[in-house]
């Protein structure tokens, strides 16, 4: 009986670390850069110089635009979800800043993907931390701080209207518990995305700035210019947000 | 017998040999394991008359280390711009971590904030934070003072800066967390390693709910029944808050103008309205309410018997059906009152050394 239990131990043993050895073809992974362009009339967006007209016909421009990318995941073509690591998923998109605008993702696992899905703005439920406080030394640097309070602005949208240059601020993020503007947006690539060991994809997402005044709502720069810390208008504002992105191509 | 022994010191013995090896065979895992100093966990214990803590202490279990850094964090000037102003300058052990003497609290460069600092006690049982709620997550919260111009007025980025340069912050983190890093995540969980440690439960009143023998004497005991009746529809329960937002009808001090809640959620709804305060240790956490206006507890009282003021916004408990405002109370009632309060007053948590900067 001990024998016994001795040999079995010993087969165990073995057969424990011949397993790890033996782990069938290793999984290969791969990247992909998220390349989101900021649009208005199917044209990127120029700060400043240029001047825009919104649905309720007034003339803006725009001086600052940043907002919060966050959790992203893949969607292969089984419907099976790669979430990429939470403690590397918080992105700054700033129009200014070039290289802000192409996230790139690594160590994905190879394969076929049909959809993105990926946060606007910083998940409440997710707290605590996870990887988001890390966010916090970008965050600041940008302004993206609510400096009275702990959260996070998930847009910042600033510019001048009408022929008077005044001045609007759109700052949309959760009120304390008592609001929250996440989104959650998942996009249908218009081709598949292959992800394999040795390429660089490339996925092509627009943003149409346009549609923060008009989509699902419609806001007008006279009637609220100042949207900050707002019940109102920017759970309003958060829902055309939602509706802004596409995926217009896949580069494989 | 003999041989069965043998068999029984053998498989023994083999049974360590084939461990052995099977930690040899299987171990270029852990080829980049660095050891590091030992990290024992803390003891959480919550008290036997406390409700469940809102902090979900399994994320960030307390450890010796994560604890020891977290007070070192909390008392080091180097988390402010001028590298003086620490959260130790405001909220000071004696007075149940207030800001003691202080109306407004102060910041870097003689800057006033607008509000008076609050004790730090039982936050693993708080579900929001500041007087606004401002911060919906302790892990959350020190980013507001921290970051705060008329506070401490410093950025993430820098404070990770300094204690890189410091080789025993580099040490502690490394021994504190599995990462090992200094980062944003690491400070605010060290910080509420130490936090949610500090909880305030030995007061003759704890004493009392516990049965651990302690009496209320004859006035305390009157006020404790007053108290009931008069206050603890909203400083419910062994926490002594609702941990919800009222105004309290204070007159709206033009210098301040102070908002309250509204900052936080936009609502009209909530126009000066603020997080109702624990009363523990209340003869020691001095000045009172939410800009720290009123210096005693009789000043508090004769405010909730008279003082108070109408607007859209005043707690409909504080109001009667005639329009009459305020909780009516005698002289004698209210001396009775704070009698009681001062049974919440705990000298071991005021004196726990394990809390303090020296």
């Amino acid at each position: 009986m001990k024998k016994l239990a001795i040999i079995a131990l010993a087969f165990l043993t073995i057969w424990s670390c011949k397993n790890d050895d033996e782990t069938p073809a290793e999984p290969t992974f791969g990247s992909v850069v998220l390349d989101f362009k900021n649009i208005i009339d199917n044209n990127g967006v120029e700060l400043i110089t240029d001047t825009y007209t919104n649905g309720s016909n007034e003339a803006y421009n725009i001086s600052e635009l940043k907002y919060i990318i966050s959790n992203l995941v893949l969607v292969n073509s089984n419907n099976e979800e790669f979430v990429y690591p939470v403690d590397r998923s918080y992105f700054l998109i700033n129009e200014e800043v070039l290289a802000s605008k192409k996230i790139n993702l690594a160590d994905i696992p190879a394969g076929e993907y049909t959809k993105v899905r990926f946060g606007f703005g910083v998940d409440q439920s997710k707290y605590p931390l996870n990887g988001m406080a890390n966010f916090i030394p970008t965050a600041e640097e940008s302004g993206m701080l609510w400096s009275w309070s702990a959260g996070y602005k998930f847009i910042k949208f600033e510019g001048t209207y009408s022929a008077a240059d005044t001045p609007f601020l759109i700052h949309v993020g959760s009120h304390g518990t008592n609001l929250d503007n996440y989104k959650e947006i998942t996009l249908d690539l218009p081709n598949t995305l292959t992800i394999a060991e040795s390429t660089s994809p490339e996925v092509a997402i627009n943003a149409d700035i346009a549609k923060i005044f008009d989509s699902t709502n419609t806001h007008s720069l006279v009637e609220k210019s100042d949207v900050q810390v707002d019940p109102v208008n920017a759970p309003k504002i958060a829902e055309n947000i939602k509706t802004m992105f596409s995926a217009t191509g896949v580069t494989n | 017998m003999q041989l069965g022994l043998l068999i029984k010191i053998n498989l023994k013995l083999f049974i360590y040999i084939v461990f052995i090896l099977f930690g040899a065979a299987c171990s270029s895992e852990k080829d980049d394991y660095v050891p590091i100093a030992e990290n024992a966990k803390l003891e959480f214990t919550i008290p036997a008359n406390f409700p469940e803590p809102s902090y979900n202490v399994t994320l960030n279990p307390p450890t010796e280390k994560g604890f020891e850094l977290g007070k070192k964090l909390f008392y080091d000037g180097k988390l402010a711009s001028d590298g003086v102003i620490s959260c130790g300058f405001c909220h000071i052990q004696d007075f149940a971590f207030t800001h003691h003497t202080h109306i407004v609290s102060h910041g870097v460069d003689g800057a006033l904030g607008t509000r008076n600092a609050q004790p730090l006690h039982n936050m693993a049982f708080m579900k929001e934070f500041t007087w606004d709620g401002a911060a919906i997550h302790l892990d959350l919260q020190p980013i507001i003072p921290i970051t705060a111009e008329v506070e401490m007025n410093e950025t993430f980025s820098s404070i990770i800066n300094k204690l890189e340069a410091q080789p025993e912050y580099v040490k502690l983190f490394a021994e504190a967390f599995e990462d090992q890093k200094i980062n944003s995540e690491n400070i605010l969980k060290s910080l509420s390693q130490f936090m949610i440690m500090m909880i305030s439960a030995n007061s003759k009143y704890d004493k009392i709910e516990r049965n651990e023998g302690s009496v209320f004497t004859e006035n305390e005991a009157a006020g404790f029944e007053l108290f009931k009746s008069k206050c603890a529809s909203c400083h419910e329960g062994t926490l002594f808050t609702d941990q919800s937002y009222r105004n309290n009808g204070l007159p709206v001090d033009p210098q301040y103008n102070d908002i309250g809640r509204n900052r936080v959620t936009g609502l009209a709804d909530d126009l000066h309205k603020f997080k109702v305060p624990s009363l523990r240790n209340i003869e020691l956490t001095f000045p009172y309410m939410h800009d720290g206006r009123l210096k005693t507890l009789e000043d508090v009282l004769n405010h909730y018997s008279d003082g108070m003021v109408d607007s859209e916004t005043l707690d409909s408990q504080l109001k009667d059906q005639n329009g009459a405002l305020g909780i009516p109370m005698t002289a004698d009632e209210k001396q009775q009152i704070i009698a009681f309060l001062k049974t919440l007053t705990d000298d071991d948590f005021l004196n726990d050394n394990r809390f303090s900067e020296f």
